[in-house]
């Protein structure tokens, strides 16, 4: 797999969605692609969060507490608020079957943020998006409940 | 030491002197007669009228005697030719061996220079006098008495000629001779002044590029290099202004000689010019005083040059052995001594004092008996005089009163040869030689060369003649090519058993797992240490094949080493590496290199890879240069990811902005297509995943692959090939038994794989062997690539090989950790029968032994 092929996986990606392609290709180029094999842990719960997951090909089931919650696909990203800001990690990964993975270290990430004021404009914006619909959930959630 | 140049060179080659000498009058016959010569030509032979002449007896016509004139002429100009030869030859060779006695006689006083001697002189300065200084005193030597004593005959001679053809004309060609002998030494005074203040500057700025150079560290961490730069300006502008007055006085004299000397002919036609014309002088004569007065210019000319390098060269001889000369200079005795003493009883230290060298360094009247196996803690803080007390009882340091005596023998009469022998001593400042561990942990056993070694056929004559200059120069006739390492000093038989011993030594010193780390970086030099190991490279390549083995099957393993395959592409390896699947044996050679050697250059154009790898290049410089067009030149992103460096991107884009649009294609020069294929070659296919390889191309690599090791043929002097079943000299341990690259893209791949590793060694009792081959470990510039903590237990482990009676520790293993309380545990173990003085700034160190010593401000205090 070549880096074309990253840069279609992290542009399916809701936080890179708005990104130029030729800052997505420095994003790739820059992340370290990963193969994991059958059971092989990305990360553990608890741990600190240096890294964000995008999965390539495979599958990854995501553990909280011991318990599996959920299995994740091609294309989902994983941990991206690690890469953001300093949390432990809220689940342990753990690799079913063998996967590829690309892993966008957090340093680097913050360092083609400080390059490019444009990328982080655009991820604000999606994060904003994102506050707004949680907001917005929220706000329709709560009369619900009582 | 001589104080003058000339009894310098008098009393060290007046043999030779004598025979220039000699050899120089020999040729003042014929060079007379070849002055005469011509005239005689012009005058009897040409001009003559009384023919036939007779010659020896035979009856000669005038072209006879014209032509046996002229063959005269022609064998004498052949002699006297073949005279000089010889005499530069000779002259030559004596003052390179001149040379060399002094240079190393310089060294050998360096090396009797008591320690506080070194408080003085920096070797910033020590080594332009060996090196630079004296240089010119090679070049004087030969001339010394032979130039005055054959320009100044032939100015005899030829002023001779002058007088004896009309003594008027004489007196006018010297006349002026008085005068410029008082003028030039006057102004030559001034100059010999200046060389030496001259001397003094270019010494103070060795010095000071040394120290700038030793305190690099302290210049960048406090932004000092305006300030250094500012210093050595001021002195290099020092420089320029006295050498400039030099060359105005040195041209000054010389133009007040030239001017002189061309006074005279006026004298000449003046005179010469009445006296034939008054016909008292023949025209022939005053052509030949004409003549002859040219000639005497060169003379003259040559003794003033003589004159002013005299001048120099001494300056230049004084100012470096005044130098050498301290007052308190250990004898050469001490030196050369072979003669050993062995000690036995206590150490007597007698009302020990030391002053005068700097405060915090005193040592007041401390007296005191060491017993063999009664080992003594000398506690003190820095500045108690601690180190000092120690370095006087280890004979490194003479103390002003007192004495330090063992057997009866006071310390400051023995030769170095015992007391180097018989005293251990790790100090505070130690040293690690620049070469393998092997010889930094032996070094205390290389006394003296421990055999002869034969040498036949044209290696003995090699070596005869080494010898014979040797004696010729006052060097030592040491083989430097023998066996140094004295076995029996260490209880050892053979090299085998000694290393056994430093083994075992290193393991008591807590030296084992470093020497295990370092010997698997280790590069196994083949030949002379392959036998010592035992036949480790065999086992090393079973390693390999069963660490393979043991990861090819193990699941959790699996997949973290791409192996070295000749059949298989290796993405985890560079392009170099699969193209070539070898490594070279000169250490130059980098890839940016690759490109220019001729035999690769012609390997890659017979197989098309030339334009193969330039094109990948340029897809890679393209990539680049897009990616990273617009990342600020100080980014890191620059630096950590991309594969060209910040300074060659801009170089790279002009070389992609010159090769856009097919049509308009300029031709690539052979400097941009080798750095587009050394930058092809950079390329790690799992790292970059650029995409500039598809199948068909790893295909063509693989053939290539083969086609190399066919061209270049397996055995040969450049290139090693990975063979999966031989040892590669060229890779270190590591790397020949993981045979492979850790794969990029599996997490903490490298990790697991020496932690494998590790265990598989351990099962395969191969620790040892490679803790041995560390021994082969290359320490780097003064023991550089490795930590202080290792050098220092290199020092002691060297300490401990040595077996002497007296060991003085001082700062070694005197921390309050439980490693170190071990260490001096052992070492008093080790030490149960020999002298033992520790020295430690932390007092509850010092109350694990037996005996202590407290010492502030130089004096013992009493507890």
């Amino acid at each position: 797999m070549t880096i074309d092929a990253e840069v279609q996986a992290l542009s399916r990606v809701p936080l890179f969605q708005g990104l130029e392609p030729s800052k997505l290709r420095l994003l790739a180029f820059i992340s370290d692609r990963m193969e994991f094999q059958d059971g092989e842990h990305l990360c553990h719960q608890g741990d600190d969060g240096d890294s964000a997951f995008v999965v390539l090909s495979g599958e990854v089931a995501v553990f909280v507490d011991e318990n599996e919650v959920a299995k994740v696909g091609q294309y989902a990203i994983i941990g991206e608020i690690a890469i953001l800001c300093d949390v432990p990690r809220t689940a342990t990964l753990q690799s079913v079957g063998t996967t590829h993975i690309l892993a966008i270290s957090k340093d680097d990430f913050l360092k083609l943020i400080a390059e490019f004021p444009k990328v982080s404009l655009e991820i604000m914006r999606v994060l904003a998006l994102r506050l707004e619909k949680t907001t917005r959930e929220l706000a329709q959630a709560r009369p619900a409940s009582t | 030491m001589e104080k003058s140049l000339f009894q310098f060179i008098w009393k060290n080659s007046s043999r030779y002197q004598v025979a220039i000498l000699l050899v120089t009058i020999l040729s003042y016959p014929v060079s007379y007669i070849l002055l005469d010569l011509p005239k005689t030509i012009t005058n009897e032979a040409i001009q003559g009228s009384n023919f036939p002449v007779e010659l020896f007896g035979m009856q000669l016509g005038q072209i006879q005697y014209l032509a046996v004139l002229c063959i005269l002429f022609l064998v004498l100009v052949v002699v006297s030719n073949c005279i000089k030869l010889y005499l530069n030859v000779y002259k030559g060779r004596l003052g390179e061996r001149m040379l060399r006695q002094l240079r190393f006689e310089l060294f050998q006083r360096v090396l009797r220079f008591r320690l506080p001697h070194f408080k003085k002189v920096s070797s910033g300065e020590i080594i332009p006098m060996i090196t630079a200084e004296v240089e010119d005193v090679g070049g004087f030597v030969g001339e010394a008495f032979a130039l005055p004593a054959y320009q100044g005959g032939m100015l005899v001679v030829q002023v001779g000629f002058i007088f004896m053809q009309d003594p008027l004309l004489g007196l006018a060609a010297i006349s002026l001779y008085p005068v410029q002998g008082y003028i030039i030494p006057k102004l030559q005074q001034k100059v010999v002044r200046l060389s030496r203040q001259r001397v003094k500057n270019v010494r103070v700025i060795a010095d000071k590029v040394g120290e700038s150079i030793s305190g690099i560290s302290e210049i960048h961490s406090n932004d000092t290099s305006a300030w250094h730069s500012a210093d050595l300006s001021d002195r290099l502008y020092r420089n320029f202004r006295i050498r400039f007055d030099i060359y105005n006085r040195k041209y000054f004299i010389k133009f007040v000689n030239n001017f002189m000397n061309q006074l005279t002919p006026f004298f000449f036609y003046f005179i010469g010019g009445y006296l034939v014309i008054k016909g008292q002088l023949s025209i022939g004569a005053l052509i030949a005083v004409i003549a002859a007065y040219k000639d005497l210019a060169g003379p003259w000319k040559e003794l003033l040059a003589y004159y002013q390098m005299t001048a120099d060269v001494s300056v230049k001889y004084q100012t470096v052995v005044e130098n050498f000369d301290p007052p308190d200079l250990y004898d050469k005795q001490r030196l050369l001594d072979d003669e050993s003493l062995v000690f036995t009883g206590p150490l007597i230290l007698d009302k020990l004092g030391l002053s005068g060298v700097g405060t915090g360094q005193e040592v007041h009247n401390v007296s005191l008996n060491v017993e063999p196996g009664k080992p003594l803690a000398v506690s003190g803080v820095d500045g108690s005089g601690r180190s000092e007390l120690l370095q006087m009882a280890a004979g490194l340091l003479s103390p002003t009163s007192g004495s330090v005596t063992i057997n009866n023998t006071n310390f400051e009469s023995m030769p170095e040869a015992t007391l180097g022998r018989q005293i251990a001593y790790v100090g505070g400042h130690l040293h690690v030689w620049t070469g393998t561990i092997r010889d930094n942990l032996f070094y205390g056993l290389r006394h003296r060369p421990q055999e002869k070694v034969e040498y036949e056929g044209s290696d003995l004559r090699k070596r005869q003649r080494q010898l014979k200059e040797a004696a010729m120069t006052l060097n030592p006739y040491f083989d430097l090519k023998a066996r140094w390492e004295d076995y029996e000093l260490a209880d050892a038989g053979s090299m085998q058993q000694l290393e056994d011993k430093a083994l075992e030594l290193c393991k008591v010193a807590g030296f084992s797992r470093d020497l295990y780390l370092l010997g698997v970086e280790t590069v196994i030099n083949p030949g002379e240490t392959e036998e010592l190991n035992g036949g480790l490279m065999p086992k090393l390549v079973e390693a390999r094949k069963a660490l393979r083995e043991k990861i090819q099957n193990d699941t959790k393993l699996q997949n973290l080493v791409e192996f070295w395959d000749p059949e298989k592409f290796n993405m985890s390896a560079n392009l170099a590496q699969n193209l070539f699947f070898a490594s070279p044996k000169e250490h130059f050679m980098t890839i940016e290199h690759v490109p220019n050697d001729p035999q690769i250059s012609a390997f890659l154009k017979e197989t098309g890879f030339d334009v193969l790898l330039t094109d990948i290049g340029l897809q890679i410089a393209k990539t680049m240069v897009e990616l990273f067009a617009d990342v600020s030149a100080d980014s890191e992103l620059l630096n950590r990811y991309s594969f060209i460096s910040r300074e060659d991107l801009p170089e790279f884009a002009r070389i992609v902005n010159e090769q856009k649009g097919e049509q308009r294609r300029k031709r690539l020069k052979d400097v941009d297509r080798a750095r587009l294929i050394a930058l092809a070659l950079k390329l790690i296919p799992a790292k970059h995943r650029l995409g500039v390889l598809d199948d068909d191309m790893r295909e063509k690599i693989l053939a290539a692959r083969k086609q190399f090791m066919e061209t270049v043929g397996k055995d040969n002097e450049r290139f090693e090939f990975f063979d999966p079943d031989s040892y590669l000299t060229t890779l270190s341990i590591e790397d020949n038994l993981v045979f492979g690259h850790a794969r990029l893209d599996r997490r903490d791949a490298r990790q697991k794989i020496q932690q494998v590793l590790q265990e598989l060694v351990r099962e395969r009792d191969l620790i040892a062997p490679i803790r041995r081959a560390a021994f082969d470990y290359q320490v780097g510039i003064a023991g550089a690539k490795l930590s202080s903590h290792q050098r220092r237990l290199i020092c002691l482990v060297r300490a401990l090989l040595k077996n002497a009676h007296i060991y003085v520790l001082d700062e070694t293993a005197n921390s309050v950790s439980a490693t170190d309380k071990t260490l001096r545990e052992d070492l008093r173990k080790l030490m149960s029968d020999k002298i033992l003085m520790f020295g430690v700034s932390n007092e509850s160190v010092a109350e694990e032994f037996s005996t202590t010593l407290h010492l502030e401000n130089g004096r013992v205090i009493e507890r």
